[in-house]
């Protein structure tokens, strides 16, 4: 076998797509078998560009031109395939052009589907993302921002005691009845309305909302950071509440009459349950406030002693006397304000 | 959480190599490889990686109304179908899907069909 036998056996043999161009026109001299399978319409004799028909021709002769050689990607049909290939165009010194193709579909075919996943991907991350805002606002919206923070960091809120704080209590004056007669719907959308208006003046006072159960709503001043106006607070949101109310009266359907406590004192606060978790306020203060409640009339807000005397004279108060209050014993106690209609 | 499959074959590593070889099979199919003679690679590529991601339980979810859309002018018959199934079932197991698995896989499959076959 002479030598150049054995070349184009070797040629033939390679496992990269290799061809001999005619320098001029371009044309297929010898096709190497991976080429000839590929360019299943193109033998011998035909031109480049029914092989590659997207090769721009007259960049691969400027190419040869200049620097004698010419690298590009191309891609080509074959039955329902799209193949790619990086290729290489030589000008030789045998006087022949190289034509060398690597095939690179695979390669495009994985960055296709990387391309397809990565954006599965970050769409999923998206929507989590959006997910977690959505419950950090949920947990936001029943435990403070520092409570919240230690849980999140830790998984779990170290309960802890706050003092001072003033309790604020209130609840509504014949709420059974008044739930049998409006209905469900109307009942749910009164609460929200009166709740959110509380809410709203509690915002101005420093005076959060820690919960309502039914007609139950409890507030705290001075929690989860110290406030040294806490008595002052839940006073002055007491005030705006019963002044709300009677003003909310006067153009609506449904009257609704509360009933004020303010207490003051200590008070722990912490995340309560594990699978259904509230973060919850309880201790003497608020068990004070409570039971002071059900010594107000209606319209009425009724504060413990130490609470009164915290405020000092910057908000009128009337001394009602002294009272047994359940598990607190006998307690002075005070009226605040002006009471509505009584006065 | 239950263990989707998706993550029980080795996400999406592993995946990936069942998508590329139910790509070609497809492809070589002479039954439903001609639906593909004039799709793009890129889109059909995206369409495979969608669709295998969400029969496992990975990070895709193809609505019912947007596989309806996709296929309703094809002319999918029962016959195209069935070739799909067979071509994937094949693949999994080329890929070491358990008997069970695959069931469960074709199951998934078969609960489309309203939304992919439109022939006879």
């Amino acid at each position: 076998m002479n030598i150049e036998a054995i070349n184009e056996q070797l040629l033939r043999a390679i496992g990269a797509g290799v061809a001999i161009l005619d320098p001029d026109a371009l044309t297929f001299r010898f096709l190497n078998e991976v080429l000839a399978e590929w360019f299943e319409a193109a033998g011998v004799g035909a031109p480049l560009a029914a092989a590659l028909p997207d090769l721009d021709l007259e960049a691969v002769r400027a190419g040869l031109e200049a620097e004698g050689r010419y690298t590009a990607e191309a891609s080509f049909r074959r039955k329902r395939r799209t193949l790619v290939v990086a290729l290489t165009i030589t000008r030789t010194d045998a006087g022949v052009v190289l034509l060398e193709c690597q095939n690179i579909t695979r390669m495009r075919e994985l960055e296709t589907m990387i391309e397809s996943y990565s954006a599965m991907v970050e769409r999923n991350t998206r929507d989590l993302q959006r997910e977690k805002e959505r419950v950090e606002k949920l947990l936001l919206s029943i435990m403070p921002r520092s409570v919240y923070e230690e849980y999140k960091t830790f998984g779990t809120v170290t309960p802890q005691s706050y003092e001072p704080v003033s309790v604020l209590t209130l609840d509504f004056i014949d709420f059974d009845e008044m739930t049998l007669k409006v209905g469900p719907s109307v009942m749910v959308s009164e609460m929200n309305d009166i709740y959110s208006a509380f809410d709203r003046i509690g915002e101005q006072f420093a005076c959060e909302r820690i919960k309502t159960v039914g007609d139950s709503y409890v507030a705290i001043a001075g929690l989860p950071e110290p406030d040294a106006a806490h008595a002052s607070a839940v006073a002055n949101a007491a005030l705006r509440f019963v002044r709300y109310l009677a003003r909310r009266n006067e153009s609506h359907p449904h009257s609704w009459r509360c009933r004020i406590g303010l207490a003051s004192g200590s008070v722990i606060g912490s995340v309560v349950g594990t699978q259904k978790y509230v973060y919850d306020v309880f201790g003497p203060a608020v068990n004070l406030a409570t039971r002071l409640r059900d010594h107000a009339g209606p319209m009425e807000i009724v504060a413990a002693d130490a609470t009164r005397t915290l405020l000092g004279d910057d908000l009128m108060f009337t001394e009602i006397g002294e009272a047994t209050v359940e598990g607190f014993g006998l307690q002075t106690l005070h009226r605040l304000g002006e009471t509505l209609g009584a006065a | 959480m239950a263990q989707t499959l998706y993550d029980k074959y080795g996400g999406f590593g592993a995946i990936s190599r069942v998508v590329m070889a139910f790509y070609d099979e497809l492809l070589d199919s002479d039954v439903v490889g001609p639906f593909f003679d004039d799709v793009d690679m890129k889109r059909l590529m995206d369409h495979q990686t969608k669709f295998v991601a969400s029969l496992l339980g990975g990070p895709a979810d193809i609505s019912d109304i947007r596989l309806e859309q996709a296929h309703r002018n094809l002319g999918i018959d029962g016959t195209h179908f069935e070739e799909m199934k067979r071509i994937l079932d094949q693949t999994l197991a080329d890929h070491g899907f358990e008997p069970d698995d695959r069931a469960a896989v074709m199951a998934e499959i078969e609960s489309r069909r309203g939304q992919i076959v439109t022939g006879p």
